[in-house]
C-alpha cells in the first residue's frame, strides 16, 4: 500500500475513534446526571413503584447501559438529538410537555456562529495577506519589524478586551453601529417577529450591521498570527527555484509577488484556518457573550445559567461542535494528501508560526 | 569532575596556576544573552514591579488611602445616573446615603463628612474603589495564572515523560488523550465543568491563603492545559532517549528512574521555563474569559475578570449604555492591566527562548 493510503486510512480510523469517544463522553454526562430518569415523564412524588418501572421502560432506561448507549448513537446517526428541557419561549418543560427538538436549535445557533466565523475569516484574509506580503517583500526592514511588534501585541490582546472597547466606543458612545443582538438574514413573517427578537429587524442590511463589530473582533484576534504565518510561508516560497526563473525572465517584483508567489503562499494558509476552528469557536463564545448573539456560545451560557441546566441542549452543542471540528480537521488532512501525495504526516505537525503561543480559548 | 572540585581548583594559589578555564553553565550563558535583550529585560522588570505593586502594594495602598477594595461608597456614583466617578476624584467618606428629605430628591452627604481619594475613580454603580480593586484583582488573576501553570506543568511533564520514556501502550494512550483534548473547544468545556462543579470546590481556600474560587479555577485551567507541556516533554524524551549519553549511563548500570531524573530532566528544564512563562499568560487570559462568562471567580471578590465583567450587561450595571452616564474608565483600566501583563509575559517568554536556545549566538 502506498504511504499516502496508509496515512488516509489512519486518519479516517482515528477520526472515527475520536467521534465515538466524543459520543461516549457526552452520553455518560447525559446518563449520569439525573438520578431518577423517570421524573422526566411522571411526577415521582405521587408515583407507585410500578409507574416508575413503566416510565423507565418507556424511556428505555431499564436496559443495560451499553444498550442505551447503542440506541443513543443510533438516534444520533438519524439526526435525532432529543428535545430541550426548556421550551422555546422561556420556562422549563413540565413532565407532560416537551421542548423543541435540540437538532433544530443547534443548527440555528450554529448558523449564527458560522456567520460570525465565516465573515470574520474573509476579513482576516483581506487584512493579513497584504500585511504578510508587505513584511515578506522587505524582510528585516522597519516595516517588517513593526509588523512583528504589532503581532506580539495582537496575540497578547484578550478578544474580550477588543470586543468590549469596540462596543463601548463604536456603539455606546458614537452610535455608529448597533450595540448588540442579531438579525436574521432572511426576513420572516410578521407573526414570527412577535416571538423572536432576531426576526424583527431582519434583512441583509440589518444582518450585516449587527455583524460588523464581531467580524472585526474575530479577525483582529487572528491577524497577528496569520500575517506572520503568511510572511514566513512567503519567504520560503520566494526562495524556490521557480521564483528565480521568473526573475531571470525579467518579471517585475510586483508580478513575482502577486502572480508567482501569492497562490502558493495562500492555499496552505487557508487550510490552516480550518485547523484553527477550535480556537475560532472559543473566540465566537466571547463575541456572542459581549454582543448577545444567539450563537452556540451564548446558547451554551443560557443553557447553563439562571433557571437550571438544560442538559440535552448542552450535549447537542458539544456533539455538534466536536463533530464539526473533527470532520474539518479530517478534510484538511485529506486535502493536503490530495495536493501533495508524498505527505506522510499531518500538515499540522510542521506548523510553527510563533512556535509557542498556545491556545487561549 | 564535580563543580565543587572545579571551585576548589580555581581557588588554588597562583604559584602553580594552570591556564584559567572559565566554565560557563548554560544558565549563565543564557543570563548573559538575556541581559542584552532590552525588550525582555524591560518585561522582566515590569513583571517584578507588578508583583511588588500587587502583593505588598495592594495592602499598603489600602492603608494609605484609608479604605478597602470591597467598601461601598454610594456617593462615588452619580446620584440619579449611577455614573461612576472618573479618575482622581475625592469622594465623601461614607458608606450610606443620607436619609431622604423629600420624595423626589436624594440628599447629599451629611455636612462635614471627610473626603477620601479614588485614584482611578469608581468601578461601577456600587461605588468600589477601582484602583484598589485593580491591585487586589491582579493578585487573584496572577495567583490563578501561576497556580494553573504549575498544576499543568506537573501533570503534563509527568505524563509526557512517561509517554516518551516508556513508549508503547502508555505513549499511545497519552497521545490519543492529548489529541482528544486538543480537538475540543477548551473554553466551552471549561464553562460546562465550571458551572457543573458549582460551589463544589470554590470554598476551599487553603485555609485562607487564597480567595474563594481561586483554587477551583487553578485546578480547572490546569486540567485543560496540561497537554502542551506533555507534548513538549514527550517529544524531547523521544529525541533524547537513544542518545549516547543515555546508553553510557545505562552501561554503567544506572536505573531508569535515575537516568530520567539525573540525565534527561535537565534537558527539559529550559523549554519548560520558557513554556511556563507563556502558559502563565495563557492561564491569565483564560481566568479573565471564564470569569467574564460567569463560571470562574464570583463577585464580590475582585479579579481582572470580574472587573471586566462588571462593565457589561450584569445585573449590577443595567444603565451603562445610556449616553449621559458613559464612563469608559471601568473598562479601560482592567483592559490595559491585562494587555500589559500578558504582553510582558509573552515577551519575557520569547526572550528566555532566545537566551536559552543552545544553538543561539553566545
Amino acid at each position: 500500500m502506498p504511504p499516502w493510503a496508509v496515512f488516509v486510512l489512519r486518519r479516517l480510523l482515528s477520526s472515527i475513534v475520536l467521534l465515538l469517544l466524543l459520543t461516549l463522553i457526552t452520553f455518560l454526562a447525559f446518563s449520569r446526571i439525573p438520578s431518577q430518569p423517570a421524573s422526566f415523564l411522571i411526577d415521582i412524588r405521587y408515583a407507585t413503584p410500578a409507574d416508575i418501572a413503566h416510565a423507565n421502560h418507556v424511556l428505555g432506561t431499564d436496559r443495560p447501559i451499553y444498550v442505551q448507549y447503542g440506541r443513543f448513537v443510533w438516534r444520533l446517526l438519524h439526526g435525532d438529538l432529543g428535545r430541550t428541557f426548556r421550551q422555546a419561549r422561556g420556562g422549563f418543560t413540565t413532565p407532560s410537555s416537551t421542548g423543541t427538538p435540540v437538532a433544530g436549535e443547534v443548527l440555528r445557533a450554529g448558523a449564527v456562529t458560522g456567520a460570525i466565523a465565516f465573515g470574520g475569516a474573509i476579513l482576516l484574509f483581506l487584512v493579513s495577506i497584504p500585511l504578510g506580503m508587505l513584511a515578506a517583500s522587505k524582510p528585516r526592514s522597519p516595516v517588517d519589524r513593526a509588523s512583528a511588534g504589532l503581532s506580539m501585541v495582537g496575540i497578547s490582546t484578550h478578544p474580550l478586551v477588543v470586543a468590549l472597547l469596540l462596543q463601548l466606543f463604536l456603539a455606546s458612545k458614537w452610535h455608529w453601529l448597533p450595540q448588540n443582538g442579531y438579525c436574521d438574514f432572511v426576513p420572516k413573517t410578521t407573526s414570527a417577529q412577535v416571538y423572536e427578537p432576531s426576526a424583527a429587524c431582519s434583512g441583509p442590511v440589518g444582518w450585516a450591521e449587527h455583524l460588523v463589530i464581531p467580524w472585526i473582533v474575530f479577525s483582529l484576534f487572528f491577524v497577528a498570527l496569520y500575517s506572520r504565518m503568511i510572511r514566513a510561508r512567503m519567504l520560503e516560497v520566494l526562495d524556490e527555484p521557480y521564483i528565480r526563473t521568473a526573475r531571470a525572465k525579467g518579471a517585475s517584483q510586483r508580478r513575482v509577488l502577486f502572480r508567482h508567489a501569492l497562490p502558493n503562499t495562500v492555499l496552505p494558509v487557508v487550510t490552516m484556518l480550518a485547523m484553527d476552528i477550535g480556537t475560532a469557536v472559543g473566540i465566537c463564545v466571547y463575541i456572542e457573550a459581549v454582543f448577545r448573539m444567539p450563537g452556540l456560545g451564548f446558547t451554551t451560557i443560557q443553557s447553563m445559567g439562571g433557571a437550571g441546566l438544560d442538559l440535552p441542549m448542552l450535549v447537542g452543542i458539544t456533539l455538534f461542535t466536536g463533530t464539526v471540528i473533527i470532520v474539518l480537521n479530517l478534510l484538511v488532512d485529506l486535502l493536503a494528501v490530495a495536493v501533495d501525495p508524498t505527505i506522510s504526516r499531518s500538515p499540522r505537525a510542521g506548523r510553527r508560526a510563533f512556535g509557542l503561543a498556545p491556545r487561549t480559548t | 569532575m564535580s563543580t565543587g572540585e572545579l571551585e576548589a581548583r580555581r581557588r588554588l594559589p597562583a604559584a602553580h596556576a594552570e591556564p584559567t578555564v572559565v566554565i560557563s553553565s548554560p544558565w549563565r550563558i543564557g543570563w548573559r544573552r538575556f541581559r542584552r535583550d532590552r525588550v525582555a529585560m524591560a518585561s522582566g522588570i515590569f513583571l517584578i514591579l507588578l508583583v511588588l505593586a500587587i502583593f505588598p502594594g495592594a495592602k499598603l495602598a489600602s492603608v494609605a488611602l484609608g479604605h478597602g477594595p470591597d467598601d461601598l461608597y454610594p456617593y462615588a456614583v452619580g446620584t440619579y445616573t449611577l455614573r461612576p466617578d472618573g479618575p482622581w476624584s475625592w469622594v465623601p467618606d461614607t458608606h450610606q446615603l443620607s436619609p431622604q428629605t423629600s420624595d423626589t430628591q436624594i440628599a447629599g452627604p451629611v455636612k462635614g463628612t471627610p473626603n477620601t481619594l479614588f485614584v482611578l475613580g469608581a468601578d461601577g454603580p456600587l461605588g468600589h474603589d477601582l484602583f484598589l480593586r485593580l491591585l487586589y484583582g491582579g493578585r487573584v488573576s496572577l495567583e490563578v495564572g501561576v497556580g494553573a501553570t504549575i498544576i499543568a506543568l506537573l501533570l503534563g511533564v509527568t505524563l509526557g515523560v512517561l509517554a516518551g520514556w516508556l513508549g508503547g501502550l502508555v505513549d499511545g494512550a497519552v497521545s490519543r488523550l492529548t489529541e482528544l483534548v486538543m480537538a475540543l473547544p477548551i473554553l466551552l468545556l471549561l464553562l460546562m465543568v465550571g458551572t457543573g462543579l458549582g460551589d463544589g470546590l470554590s470554598r476551599f481556600t487553603f485555609w485562607g491563603v487564597f480567595n474563594d474560587g481561586v483554587v477551583q479555577l487553578m485546578l480547572l485551567i490546569g486540567a485543560f492545559t496540561w497537554y502542551y507541556p506533555a507534548r513538549i516533554a514527550r517529544s524531547q524524551m523521544l529525541s533524547l532517549r537513544n542518545r549516547e549519553f543515555v546508553e553510557a549511563a545505562r552501561m554503567v548500570g544506572a536505573r531508569g528512574t535515575t537516568i530520567v531524573r539525573r540525565h534527561l530532566f535537565p534537558h527539559l528544564l529550559p523549554s519548560l521555563v520558557v513554556y511556563g512563562t507563556i502558559m502563565v499568560a495563557t492561564a491569565l487570559m483564560l481566568e479573565v474569559g471564564v470569569t467574564f462568562l460567569g463560571a470562574g471567580i464570583q463577585l464580590p471578590t475582585a479579579s481582572w475578570g470580574t472587573l471586566l465583567g462588571q462593565t457589561w450587561g450584569s445585573a449590577l450595571n443595567p444603565t451603562v449604555n445610556s449616553p449621559d452616564n458613559f464612563q469608559p474608565w471601568p473598562t479601560i483600566a482592567p483592559s490595559v492591566a491585562i494587555l500589559l501583563t500578558v504582553l510582558a509575559l509573552n515577551q519575557l517568554g520569547e526572550g528566555l527562548r532566545e537566551a536559552l536556545d543552545p544553538a543561539g549566538v553566545r
